[in-house]
């Protein structure tokens, strides 16, 4: 038997659900773990962590597929609402085309892979915090949590490291900007852009290849055939949508955290080892990565609901995440829990490529900041959390004093130089 | 008792090589994970039942 469908009026882009999170979960689960929200055009909205578990290993009934010019089924994508007139790369594919696209990637991104980037991520969050250490004031955001990601995924791609600046306003405002917000077709202008930029990238290294991942793309052949300019172009956009805003925020929210909570910051500083746990309990708390869209492909019944083909469905990680029969008292931090099964990556086949190239920049950095400005406090006045978060659960600002201290290495655009000199001469490979 | 990871929904999550690194390994192409252990001491029995519980997939299973 299947169960009565649940209404309600749920908004992942509101306010409400901004202010209140992670508590309106809870609501939410108890009316129903897959409830119906009236709005964005109607959409299930899956909160229970049993429920998400069953929905992600049917990526045949769920589509992640994206079509706006109704080629094969106009689905919508991930995006709910549904936005943009572009593909956004293998994300918005399903198996068996997604996984051609994963198999090509997943060398560049592997545990070992993403090992040799740790030289990159050294120097830059060095320079970062050389910058400002003896001002004795910075934006964690602005001068840190945006830069080193964001040039790690420049280094990756094979692009001018000095351009994430280019791509970095319209990377966060793309996620940040709610539907019915003014700015939002500028927003969609400005990704354009970015995309069209990326466009001719991709035209520049089919002429001039260079060792990574945009060549591999390139490269490829998929029953003989390359793979469509288009989507290794939206591809490339992923990357970069993926690599800039996640890790930014993951490491903002647990900064924020660890100001309000100096007992658990202590705790990191004396046992080094923690850190590793503690970072999964970061991603489930605050998972940066709010949740992803999906399409049914046929009727069908899953985890004991029915779903009609052409159903939206919203998979909120989230949620799931703060899900009490998974995880007890799901809304404290609790730096050692485990077992800690959390869909902050997401789960099955689209479980996030990069999850260990951010768990790596994370660790890398927050270490940093213990080290460097052990007594930080945030500037509570200054903290700006983005105004939606039902895409990225992450911050526009996130000012902070502590006591000065000596700089260590050289300043951030010599580095820059340094490492573009270095990627010139000796562009990595992947793994194998 | 053994232990062992289904291929099939291994997803390369890594969190049971977190816990169990000498008893799971990450493969190099794709981080997803494989067994190198064939009988379980009692202490690593204990380990492999955390990581199984452990597992965002409920890709791994302890049997005789």
């Amino acid at each position: 038997m299947s169960q009565p469908r649940v209404e309600v009026e749920f908004d992942q882009h509101a306010e409400a659900y901004r202010a209140s999170y992670p508590a309106q979960a809870h609501e939410l689960r108890e009316q129903c773990p897959v409830a119906w929200s009236t709005r964005h055009g109607g959409f299930w909205v899956v909160t229970g962590h049993e429920q998400l578990s069953a929905l992600s290993k049917r990526p045949d009934l769920l589509s992640n597929d994206h079509d706006p010019a109704g080629d094969r089924n106009g689905y919508d994508g991930i995006s709910i609402p549904a936005r943009g007139t572009t593909r956004g790369g293998f994300i918005e594919m399903d198996p068996p085309e997604q996984s051609e696209y994963r198999r090509i990637l997943n060398p560049f991104l592997s545990p070992s892979a993403v090992q040799r980037w740790e030289p990159l991520i050294a120097d830059f969050t060095g320079a970062c915090i050389d910058e400002v250490i003896e001002d004795g004031r910075l934006d964690f955001v602005d001068d840190l949590a945006n830069v080193v990601p964001a040039v790690l995924t420049m280094a990756m791609l094979g692009l001018p490291l000095a351009d994430w600046v280019v791509y970095c306003e319209p990377a966060h405002m793309q996620v940040y900007t709610p539907p019915d917000s003014p700015n939002f077709d500028t927003m969609v202008e400005l990704t354009m852009q970015m995309h069209q930029r990326l466009a001719e990238y991709v035209q520049i290294r089919k002429r001039e290849p260079r060792p990574g991942m945009i060549s591999a793309l390139l490269d490829a052949r998929v029953m003989g055939e390359p793979l469509p300019d288009a989507d290794v172009a939206g591809t490339v956009s992923l990357l970069i949508g993926g690599g800039f805003d996640t890790t930014t925020s993951l490491l903002a929210g647990s900064l924020d955290w660890l100001d309000a909570h100096e007992g658990d910051r202590a705790r990191l500083v004396e046992d080094a080892d923690l850190l590793n746990l503690a970072t999964e309990e970061f991603l489930r708390h605050f998972t940066p990565a709010q949740g992803g869209g999906r399409t049914v492909t046929q009727d069908c019944e899953v985890a004991g609901f029915e779903f009609s083909e052409g159903d939206r469905v919203f998979m909120s990680y989230a949620m799931c995440n703060h899900d009490p029969s998974v995880f007890p008292e799901p809304d404290d931090v609790v730096l050692d829990r485990f077992p800690n099964p959390h869909a902050a990556f997401g789960l099955g086949v689209h479980r996030c490529i990069g999850s260990n190239l951010a768990r790596l920049g994370f660790k890398h950095m927050l270490r940093k900041v213990l080290r460097r400005m052990p007594d930080y406090r945030v500037d509570r006045a200054g903290r700006v959390q983005y105004e939606s978060i039902g895409v990225i659960n992450g911050y526009q600002h996130l000012p902070a004093t502590f006591t000065p201290g000596a700089r260590e290495g050289a300043p951030l655009a010599e580095v820059m130089e340094g490492w573009q000199a270095r990627l010139d001469a000796e562009p990595y490979e992947s793994s194998d | 008792m053994r232990v062992v990871v289904d291929p099939e929904l291994c997803q390369g999550h890594t969190l049971c090589n977190m816990v169990a690194p000498d008893i799971f390994q990450l493969r190099d192409d794709d981080g997803h994970a494989y067994v190198v252990v064939d009988e379980l001491t009692a202490a690593q029995e204990e380990l492999a039942q955390k990581a199984a519980v452990g597992c965002p997939e409920r890709a791994i299973t302890v049997t005789e």
